[in-house]
Order: C-alpha cells, then sequence, then structure tokens
C-alpha cells in the first residue's frame, strides 16, 4: 500500500484574516498533487503547517495513518517531510556544499568531513546537472541556481513527503526541465509530492491531481488529465475570465522615440543598442543570465556603465543614481522583490510612497491623509489582500507583496514616461496576471513606453509589441510579434 | 476587500512607546510607595527627584537623540562618549587656557565635533568601513588627540582642566521658575530636542527615508532615496549632538575632564534600544527613546534613593537593560514566528 498524507480540517487563524478553514483532502505517494489558488488563497500557509514553521488552530495532519505532531520545522523533517519555500532561506554567505547539507554535515571525528561533504555535493550538481562548483558561497550564485541549491537540498533528504512552493518562479526552461526530471523521479520511487504554482502550463505537465483553494476553503479536487484550463480557472477564480491575450485592448499609435541605447557596455553587456517609442510595449526575452536585467539597471542608473550613449527624451542623459532616472520619469520595478524591492518589516503604505515621498508634503511635513490614500489607491485597483494600508509587507502572501511593489512603481503620483518591469507577474495568479497585461496596454495607450521581461516566454511575446532577444550580453534579435513565435525567440536566445 | 482605515487608539495601544509608558508608571509608583519602607526617611516622591531626575536626563538624552537616529538608519556610532569628552576639554582650554571668550570657545568645539562627524560619515560612506569599526577607531583617535590638547605649557597632561567663567555657568545652571518649581534651563533644551527629531523622524519626508534606509538600503537606492547624503547627515548631527552633551557636562561640573561622558557611553544606545529602535535598522522611533531613557534615569535615581550602592546600582541597570534586550527578542521572535520568516 502506497503512503499516503492527509489533512483533516485543517484551520490556521492571522489576526483580522482567517488564512485557512476546515481544509481536508489526501494527497497520495507516486503521485505529483498541484495546490492552486488565487493569491492569498493560503498555499504557501498550508505547506507552512506541513513544515511545521506554523502550527495549526485546528485540524490534523497525518502520514499513512498516524497523526503527525509538527510543533517545529525540525519534527517535520523527522517524521519525513520536506518543504521548498516560495522565498529562499539559504544562508549566504555559506558555500553550496554546506547549504545542501546543512543540519546533516557528515563529521569525522567531531570535525565536518569536508572531503566526504564535497564528494556528496558533487555527485548531486552532477545528478542535477548545474554549472556549479561545491565551494561557492550562494550569494555569488544567480537566484536560479540558489532555487535549484534549495531544492537539492530537499532532495537529499530523500523525505517521504516533498513540497514545492512556486519553485519555477526564479528558473528558467532549462532548470525548469531539469526540475521536473527530478520530480518524474521522486514520483517513480513513490514519494508523496505536492507542487504549488501559478503556471497552468507546468500544473498540466507535471501534475496528476489538483486541489483548489478559494479564500482559505477548500473548493474541489480534479484529476489533471480530465480538466481543462478553463474549468481549472472558473474553480480557482469564479468566474470565466476568457482568453487573456487575444482579449487585450492594445495600443495602436505610437509617438516619438523615447529612449535610444547606442552601443551600451559594461562588464555583462557588449554594445546593446535599440530604440524605443513612446506608446509602445517592448518585450525584452531570453535566458537567465542573458544581460536583460543589466541592461534596465544599467538604463535606470543603478550600475555603472563603462561606455556607450543613452538619449532619453531627445536629450543625452547620464544618470549617476535611481533618483536621477525617477526624476526624469523612469521607473524600474526590480526583479529580486525581496533583496532589492520590499522593505519587509514596514507598512503596504511606506512600501508604496516610497519614490513620491517628495509629492507628498504638506508644509515640512509628509501628508499621512494624502499618503493613506495614495497606498489605498494601488492596494484597490491591484486587489492587494489586506484589511489595512498598515499592515507590515511581511505579512501578506507571496503574490501579494509582488503587487505592492507593482502598486509603488504605478501609482498615480509617478510622473512615468519609461516604465521598466523586470518580472512583474512573479508569483502572480491568473486572473490578476490578465488585469496586469491589460495595464501595461493602457500604461501605453496613455503614452508611456513600456520594457515588459518576463521568462515565461509566452507572455512576453503575447503582450509586447516588438519582442528584442538577449544573449549572453548581446541583443540577437529584434522581431514583431507576428514574426515571435517561441521557436524563432528560443533559436536566438540560444544563439551563438 | 474594503479597506478599513486605522484608527489612532489602535496605533497607540500597539506601540512599544504603550510598553514602555506601563513599565514607567510601575517604576515610579514602585519606588514611591516602597521607598518609604525599604529605607526609613528615603522619600522618592518628592519635588527634588524629579528635578534631579530631569537634570540627570540632559546629557544622555542628546547623545540618545543622535545615536537613536542613527539607529534607525542602520548605522550606529560608538564614539559619541569621547566627541562629548572632547568638546568639552576644546571649551575648558578654550576659556582658561587660550582666552576665548565661552560662546567662541563652544562654537569651535561644535565644529570640531561636526568635522568628527563628517570623518565618520567618509569612513563609512566612501571607505566602505564598518560603522562600528570606523567608529571605535575614530573613539581612540578622537582620545590621544584630547591628550594632546590637555597637555599645558609645562608638559603635565591634565586629566581635568578647570575653568572659571560667570557667562557659560550662568547660562547652563539657568532655570524656568513656575511656581516654587525650577525647571532647569538644559531640561527645556531637551524637550525642544525630543518633540524637534521626533517630529523629524514621525512626519517628515526625511524621516521617513531614514527608515526605509534602515529597513532596506538596495530597495531604498532603487527608489530614489539618497542614502549617502543621509548617512552624513545622520553622523555629523550624531557628532555634533553629542559634543553639545559634553559641553553641558563641562559647563555643569566646571571642568573638562578625559573621562567625561565615560559613564554614559552606552547609555543613549541603551535607551534607543529600549525604546524600540533595533540595531538592525527600521524601526523605534524618539517616543520610545524618550521614554527608555525616562525608565533607565528613573530606575538608577530609584536605587539612589533606597541608599543601594553604585556597584549594585550598575549591575541592577545591567540587569534592566538584559531584562528589556531579552523582551526585544521574544517579542520580535514571536513576531517572526507569527510571519513564518
Ligand atoms: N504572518 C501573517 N500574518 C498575517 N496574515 C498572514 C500571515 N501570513 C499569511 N497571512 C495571510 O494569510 C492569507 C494566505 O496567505 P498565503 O501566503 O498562504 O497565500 P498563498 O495562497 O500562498 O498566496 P500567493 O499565491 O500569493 O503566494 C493571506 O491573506 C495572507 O495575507
Ligand atoms: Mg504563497
Amino acid at each position: 500500500m502506497d503512503k499516503y498524507l492527509e489533512f483533516t480540517g485543517i484551520g490556521k487563524s492571522y489576526p483580522g484574516v482567517k488564512a485557512l478553514d476546515d481544509i481536508s483532502f489526501r494527497a497520495e505517494g507516486g503521485k505529483v498533487l498541484a495546490l492552486l489558488g488565487e493569491n492569498g488563497a493560503g498555499k504557501s500557509t498550508l505547506l507552512k503547517i506541513m513544515s511545521g514553521d506554523q502550527q495549526a488552530n485546528e485540524g490534523t495532519v497525518s502520514l499513512s495513518g498516524e497523526t503527525l505532531s509538527l510543533s517545529s520545522p525540525a519534527q517535520a523533517i523527522k517524521a519525513g517531510i520536506s518543504v521548498i519555500y516560495q522565498e529562499r532561506q539559504l544562508i549566504p554567505s555559506m558555500s553550496v556544499m554546506e547549504n545542501v547539507f546543512l543540519g546533516a554535515l557528515p563529521s569525522k571525528n567531531g570535525f565536518i568531513d569536508y572531503k566526504k561533504l564535497r564528494a556528496d555535493t558533487v555527485a548531486l550538481i552532477e545528478e542535477f546537472g548545474l554549472p556549479i562548483l561545491p565551494e561557492t558561497p550562494a550569494m555569488f550564485l544567480s537566484i536560479a541556481h540558489q532555487q535549484m541549491v534549495e531544492i537539492m537540498k530537499a532532495y537529499r533528504r530523500d523525505s517521504a513527503v516533498i513540497a514545492f512552493d512556486e519553485p519555477t518562479a526564479p528558473l528558467t526552461d532549462t532548470e525548469i526541465s531539469t526540475l521536473f526530471r527530478i520530480i518524474r523521479e521522486l514520483r517513480g520511487k513513490g514519494k508523496i509530492v505536492i507542487y504549488v504554482s501559478h503556471r497552468l502550463k507546468e500544473i498540466f505537465e507535471i501534475t496528476d491531481e489538483i486541489v483548489v483553494l478559494k479564500d482559505g476553503r477548500y473548493v474541489a479536487t480534479l484529476q489533471t488529465s480530465a480538466t481543462s484550463e478553463p474549468e481549472l480557472i472558473a474553480a480557482m477564480v469564479g468566474r470565466d475570465i476568457g482568453d487573456t491575450y487575444a482579449n487585450l485592448s492594445r495600443n495602436e499609435k505610437y509617438g516619438d522615440v523615447l529612449l535610444e541605447v547606442r552601443g551600451l557596455t559594461t562588464d555583462m553587456l557588449r554594445s546593446v543598442s535599440f530604440n524605443i517609442r513612446a506608446g509602445e510595449v517592448v518585450g525584452f526575452a531570453g535566458l537567465v543570465g542573458s544581460g536583460r536585467t543589466e541592461v534596465m539597471r544599467a538604463i535606470f542608473g543603478a550600475d555603472a556603465i563603462d561606455s556607450g550613449e543613452i538619449k532619453f527624451d531627445g536629450e543625452t542623459v547620464k544618470f549617476r543614481a535611481p533618483k536621477d532616472a525617477i526624476e526624469r520619469g523612469v521607473a524600474l520595478c526590480p526583479e529580486d522583490r525581496k533583496e532589492q524591492g520590499l522593505v519587509l518589516w514596514r507598512s503596504i503604505e511606506d512600501n508604496i510612497i516610497m519614490p513620491v515621498l517628495a509629492k507628498l508634503k504638506k508644509g515640512i511635513f509628509l501628508d499621512p491623509k494624502a499618503s493613506e490614500d495614495l497606498a489605498i489607491n494601488e492596494v484597490e485597483r491591484y486587489s492587494i489582500k489586506t484589511p489595512t494600508v498598515d499592515k507590515i509587507v511581511a505579512e501578506l502572501s507571496g503574490g501579494n507583496q509582488q503587487k505592492v511593489i507593482l502598486g509603488r512603481w504605478t501609482n498615480k503620483l509617478m510622473k512615468t514616461k519609461l516604465l521598466i518591469l523586470d518580472e512583474p507577474t512573479k508569483g502572480i495568479d491568473v486572473g490578476t496576471k490578465a488585469e496586469i497585461y491589460q495595464m501595461v496596454c493602457d500604461f501605453a495607450k496613455q503614452g508611456m513606453a513600456v520594457i515588459f521581461i518576463s521568462s515565461e516566454l509566452t507572455e512576453v511575446i503575447n503582450v509586447a509589441d516588438r519582442i528584442l532577444v538577449m544573449h549572453d550580453g548581446e541583443i540577437k534579435g529584434d522581431l514583431t510579434r507576428e514574426e515571435a513565435t517561441e521557436e524563432n525567440v528560443l533559436a536566438l536566445a540560444m544563439s551563438e | 476587500m474594503e479597506q478599513q482605515r486605522v484608527s489612532r487608539l489602535q496605533r497607540i495601544v500597539r506601540s512599544k512607546a504603550f510598553t514602555l509608558f506601563v513599565l514607567l508608571a510601575v517604576l515610579i509608583l514602585g519606588f514611591g510607595f516602597l521607598s518609604p519602607v525599604i529605607k526609613r526617611g528615603a522619600m522618592f516622591f518628592h519635588s527634588n527627584t524629579l528635578k534631579t531626575t530631569l537634570q540627570d536626563l540632559s546629557i544622555p538624552a542628546f547623545l540618545a537623540i543622535g545615536a537613536g537616529c542613527l539607529m534607525v538608519s542602520g548605522s550606529l556610532d560608538f564614539s559619541q562618549a569621547r566627541v562629548g569628552a572632547f568638546g568639552g576639554i576644546i571649551v575648558a582650554a578654550g576659556i582658561q587656557w587660550w582666552g576665548l571668550n565661552w560662546g567662541a570657545a563652544i562654537i569651535i568645539a561644535l565644529a570640531l565635533s561636526a568635522i568628527i562627524g563628517l570623518v565618520n560619515a567618509i569612513l563609512v560612506n566612501e571607505l566602505k568601513f564598518q560603522p562600528f569599526i570606523a567608529t571605535m577607531a575614530m573613539s581612540s583617535v578622537i582620545y590621544s588627540v584630547m591628550y594632546l590638547v590637555a597637555t599645558d605649557r609645562t608638559g603635565q597632561i591634565q586629566s581635568t582642566i578647570n575653568f572659571t567663567n560667570e557667562g557659560l555657568t550662568k547660562i547652563i545652571d539657568w532655570n524656568l521658575k513656575i511656581g516654587s518649581f525650577e525647571l532647569p534651563g538644559t531640561v527645556l533644551l531637551l524637550l525642544a530636542a525630543f518633540v524637534v527629531y521626533g517630529l523629524l523622524l514621525s512626519k517628515t519626508r526625511f524621516g521617513r527615508q531614514l527608515y526605509l534606509i534602515g529597513g532596506n538600503a538596495t530597495a531604498a537606492r532603487l527608489s530614489g532615496i539618497d542614502a549617502k547624503k543621509t548617512s552624513y547627515f545622520l553622523f555629523i548631527n550624531c557628532s555634533v549632538l553629542s559634543g553639545l552633551a559634553g559641553i553641558i557636562y563641562t559647563g555643569r561640573t566646571r571642568q573638562g575632564s578625559l573621562l567625561a561622558l565615560a559613564n554614559d557611553q552606552f547609555t543613549g544606545m541603551t535607551a534607543a534600544i529600549l525604546g524600540g529602535i533595533s540595531f538592525g535598522g527600521g524601526s523605534g522611533g524618539m517616543g520610545g527613546a524618550f521614554l527608555g531613557l525616562l525608565v533607565i534615569k528613573t530606575f538608577s535615581k530609584g536605587l539612589a534613593i533606597i541608599n543601594v550602592n553604585t556597584y549594585l546600582t550598575n549591575v541592577l541597570s545591567g540587569a534592566l537593560l538584559l531584562a528589556a534586550l531579552t523582551f526585544d527578542y521574544f517579542s520580535q521572535r514571536s513576531q517572526r514566528k507569527r510571519i513564518g520568516i
């Protein structure tokens, strides 16, 4: 008889929010079960309860009929449960091998046995097929590789249950296929695999069963092979959202060239040149590490430029800091929300008003009413799930945190002419994604130029009017939406 | 979701200041009613207690304000006490040895303090030293320079420089008479300072920037906040306030001393931490720091009144700090635990 993990009547409350309410279902061994639901539906909370990080107020979790006591992460690991969180948990200054074997470092005579540690890690790295070294400190790895290390860490524990919370958000296709190979292998070994993602494509590709949650409540269990995208979305959102891309109402008329980049070179970029007109939505495609983010940071004044010229709004500009760029009307919504985006321990309001503090003055003081109004406006526009705007951002679900950053960079006091969105839909649910795509088009209609970066290829080629493909610090192609099929873009992204 | 407005009462009760307020009330009532019981004739409830406590407050208060602002932005300054002593020495030597008038001596002392702050800021922002290392090193440098300044014409090092100057004394010891109660002028100054800096932190754009920098410096920079400029201001501000504390001390004791403020080396920071300005930055405020300071000084005053000896007082004050830090640690941990990060 295969193993199974059973949730019975799980309930969890936070002040002012019922995150989970009477959740019961069963996950079976040898199957991959998807947890699906809108932002704030309670998926991560459920995983945190499994991992012993949070305790349920009601209900029990049992493994093959045996009720588990999950009052700490250590207990959960001992019981055979590994969870890969939405937010990375690596220790930045420690090496890959130490991170992977954290809590189970091999020892000999009371000392760490580095030889064995290294050998074991090398074996794992090879199994995963990654281009990384065991000695590298985690902070020097790309976000994608950090995520893979996180997965190796859970994998090597050989737990009976392994749960992934949006594992592919920071990954590109190469790593995703590795991850899926690993997941299939786990399934083959009869493990219980739980998989959380907002990407329906992946859910159809890798899972066997889907549990849908809504507002903390259980909605339904569906067999992946017997359901369809519309059916899933309807269960999740409670309404039909139609064909996201076909229904977009796009901007038709472009203005003058707004941004002109000539021969931009840094240690990561080689002579990057391109133009963007006002009212245009330009997508940047490419693999992780292809230099998309670096181009944006250079334009924004966040990184120094070795050579090259940037013309913005008819003038040659040299932004020495993001501050200068913002003053001229450039906004950059960064890809890494935890490191570069959010001030986690401050309120939603503080996070939203950050770039427009100067405009919220009343005499020498900040205007508290105006700033609360601005925040409320954004919270409503993006339907951020929170009772008040003074809730600290750390308490929001991942997708809602992402919405706070979007709210900041698109708030109505920003006088943005060029909006750069680096992975804006990371962790955002399907319903809201559709709304964000439309917003992007609306910004373009208002005359803004929008740069849209995403690792999800489908998204880039369907939202953008024009797609620039990058590879290894260079621009390899400039395609219109009509020309940009997935094959064309990928071929360019991997060209040598 | 319908957005609720946040009620003012909720904000107050949830704040750290509220907890401190309760703690302070407990201390005052405790000492008030217990002092006559513990020691015959000891009176905590006496108008003099209030006056002397307030007077003791003024020196560490300026340290707490300077340290607090820096800590909110995620930085710190360990050279405070030395800067203060240095300021005092300059004023004393200036008046007594160099024949300056007291106004000029004060201006020079404050200007030198500002320069020290500027150097701290350069070390931290341009040469990328850890604030801890930079200001510790600065502290030793100042100490050596003080020796040079305090060397008299015969080549003797004077660990204290006594001086007499009526003008300065008059200013420092000036009291505001309210009926029969005399409120020291320095107390008025410190209250004003707390109010001004409190407003600066909580109500202005500049203040909000400090919290955001303390919370996540990278995110703040990417949002167009000039963290460097802010840091320069904060270090200079902290040094000038420390210099001011040293000058008040010198004015009151009528001597410049190499060891001035040594006892208050950590009082400012302690008060700030007690008041909820954590080392990591991004939280707390002036109200909390002020209450923290009141708690510390009420506690030591109370112990003095019931005649606990100095050593035991030091031990107990240390214990109070440890208790506060432990409380802080657990309340933060439970908050993190609740949030799950
Ligand atoms: N520590 C906390 N304090 C208060 N509320 C919380 C806390 N953690 C989660 N919540 C709330 O519980 C609800 C469920 O959050 P959870 O993180 O489980 O959502 P999710 O389904 O993972 O969403 P996402 O798709 O955005 O990651 C949200 O409304 C969230 O704001
Ligand atoms: Mg989540």
